[in-house]
């Protein structure tokens, strides 16, 4: 049994895991991310490559729903404005992917100021409509502004080629999108454990207490959405190379919640929590599928119709248990699991 | 003594209810001034004036140059002002390090675009500051429950989180609203002791809304007695408890 965790230096404290068999494990999963493609077929990359594209999405979502407590509605607004960016850029502009992949995220920062703005005095359920209302605007905007948008005629990106490297090929888009989900994961990791980090959650728990600490309500709040959405955006700039034909229909109200889904399975708050999240929405009707397929044809056939709405079901389904049975999603299952095994046997 | 804070012809009203009823007052730098009053006399409403939480009707706060009756909430911590809640307002969620380092906000200067690269300055004023919240764990004596989430402690330990929260501010002014409601004897005797010690070892003036009486007859050096919003009494604490206005404000007219 352990005795307890004994740290000796600063450094240490801040570091984001003095732990080295924490370090072991990521590094492992880094070596097996990285040698998936060589053993796997153009369906599980396929699959591992909107797996990616939802972690960013969850990461940022999550920044602004999990960290700083402002429920949002809007991801698919967000994304749709990433991934129209991207996409008209190059599209229409003849701009280089490697500017208008980042263009993407500040674009969709600067659109959430459409949403920070009143959420300066909304709060709860009334900021969630309002989300809900922003994402509506951006894809009925879409659909109508057809000189800008092409309307209902959708996008298609023929260039893909980002710093010589052709994000057509799955096996590129897959490193890329990987690379990506890194650089996001590391950066939001490292702002939650300085003070802007600790300003978020400090507006989630109590916001009077907050300004108390000096912590400026406004500029937080602002900064929370435009992070957040910056990282969404790219997201959205990601399923521009992912599908390389873009249309508005993508960017349904499903997709908002299917993105709430994840951070609520995953774990609120919890950048891991996410990055788990999204992997299990993705999978889960994947896995479902499978297992209606082993099912006697009759009722196979019955349920395979109705897979869209199964989907749904499974996804309302998922989010009810968790708030149910583990309110910290799958991350908190896992920490449950950890303190168990390091305190056994005096563990209840 | 210099004087740190002076509160003039104060007013504020809530639509037909005068809550804070033309106070002045004087706070001495380095001093322990208390406020107290009967329930509804308006303390909390002065305090909350104080901290800027919502403007004044009428009349001026002065904290040295700043003026108070026009600061923001945010702006407070940095001009020195640290404060805890009447119902306590500490995250739950979170450590108790993690608790005092909010307190150390205005300090810092990590912003959105220099957070995500955690090296360089970033780096160097997490480690500045979790030495400093180290200082203030170790003066409170909670160096055993430091990893802990502060809402699993008991109620007097997470007032104790709340005052460090306020002190890792660096004030030099410290509010403090109703520290000891609801704690036992010990637990009232450590707090009383630490307000002490903070007064004498860092020189921070201290002004409390406080109605444990034996306290606020213990550690002040100046009460002031508000009733019905209007300030009735000022005074060292042999004076105040001998006057015949508060008297009658806390037991009523023979």
């Amino acid at each position: 049994m352990r005795t307890g965790n004994h740290i000796e230096s600063y450094p240490r404290h801040i570091s984001l895991s003095d732990n080295p068999v924490v370090w072991f494990w990521l590094v492992a999963l880094m070596a097996a991310m990285i040698v998936l493609p060589a053993f796997s077929g153009l369906f599980v990359l396929g699959l591992a490559i909107r797996i990616l594209i939802a972690a960013v999405g969850a990461i940022g979502l999550n920044l602004l729903t999990g960290s700083t407590g402002q429920i949002s509605l809007g991801q698919s607004g967000f994304l749709a404005a990433g991934c129209y960016t991207t996409g008209l850029l190059i599209a229409d502009y003849n701009w280089p992917p490697e500017l208008a992949l980042p263009m993407s995220g500040i674009v969709a920062a600067a659109l959430s100021f459409l949403v920070g703005i009143p959420s300066l005095r909304l709060k709860g359920l009334y900021l969630a409509i309002t989300t809900l209302a922003f994402s509506f605007i951006i894809t009925q905007f879409l659909l109508f502004a057809e000189p800008i948008t092409h309307g209902p005629y959708g996008v298609r990106i023929e260039d893909t080629v980002l710093f010589g490297f052709d994000l057509a090929d799955p096996t590129t888009m897959y490193y890329f999108c990987l690379g990506i989900l890194v650089l996001v994961t590391l950066g939001v990791l490292n702002i939650m454990r300085t003070r802007v980090g600790r300003a978020f959650n400090a507006i989630r728990d109590q916001d009077i207490a907050a300004r108390a600490m000096g912590i400026n309500l406004t500029t937080y709040k602002l900064t929370a959405f435009a992070a957040s959405s910056f990282i969404v955006g790219l997201a959205g700039g990601l399923m521009a190379f992912q599908f390389r034909f873009i249309n508005v229909d993508i960017f349904s109200v499903t997709l908002a919640i299917e993105a709430l889904a994840m951070i609520i399975v995953g774990g609120l708050g919890s950048v891991a929590g996410a990055i788990i999240g999204a992997a299990f929405i993705i999978l889960l009707p994947e896995f479902v599928g499978d297992a209606i397929g082993l099912l006697p044809a009759g009722i196979s056939d019955v349920l395979a119709r109705g897979a869209l709405e199964i989907k749904g079901l499974l996804i309302g389904l998922v989010i009810i248990l968790t708030l149910r049975l583990e309110p910290d999603g799958l991350i908190g299952v896992w920490r449950n699991l950890k303190r168990y095994w390091s305190r056994w046997p005096l563990s209840v | 003594m210099t004087v740190l804070l002076t509160v003039e012809n104060l007013t504020q009203r809530f639509g037909g209810l005068v809550a804070v009823d033309n106070v002045s007052l004087d706070v001495e730098e380095g001093s322990i001034f208390s406020l107290i009053g009967p329930n509804g006399a308006g303390k909390t409403t002065l305090f909350n004036l104080v901290s800027a939480i919502f403007p004044p009707s009428e009349g001026k706060i002065m904290f040295g140059e700043r003026a108070l009756h026009k600061a923001h909430t945010h702006q407070l911590a940095e001009f020195g002002i640290g404060r805890t809640f009447q119902n306590l307002a500490v995250f739950h969620h979170a450590t108790v390090v993690q608790n005092l380092l909010v307190g150390l906000h205005h300090q810092l200067k990590a912003n959105i675009l220099t957070a995500p690269f955690f090296w360089g300055r970033p780096r160097d004023e997490e480690i500045k500051a979790r030495r400093r919240v180290e200082e203030i764990i170790d003066f409170l004596e909670i160096e055993h429950l430091r990893d802990l989430p502060v809402g699993q402690l008991s109620y007097g330990l997470q007032k104790r989180v709340e005052l460090g929260r306020a002190l890792a501010i660096a004030p030099r002014l410290l509010l403090l609203d109703e520290m000891v409601s609801g704690m036992n004897a010990e637990e009232t005797e450590d707090i009383a002791r630490f307000i002490l010690d903070i007064r004498d070892e860092f020189g921070i003036t201290v002004m409390m809304v406080e109605h444990d009486m034996g306290v606020v007859m213990d550690i002040s050096d100046r009460i002031a007695v508000l009733d019905r919003g209007q300030l009735i009494c000022v005074g060292e604490p042999g004076e105040v408890s001998q006057n015949p206005d508060v008297i009658n404000a806390y037991l009523g007219k023979k």
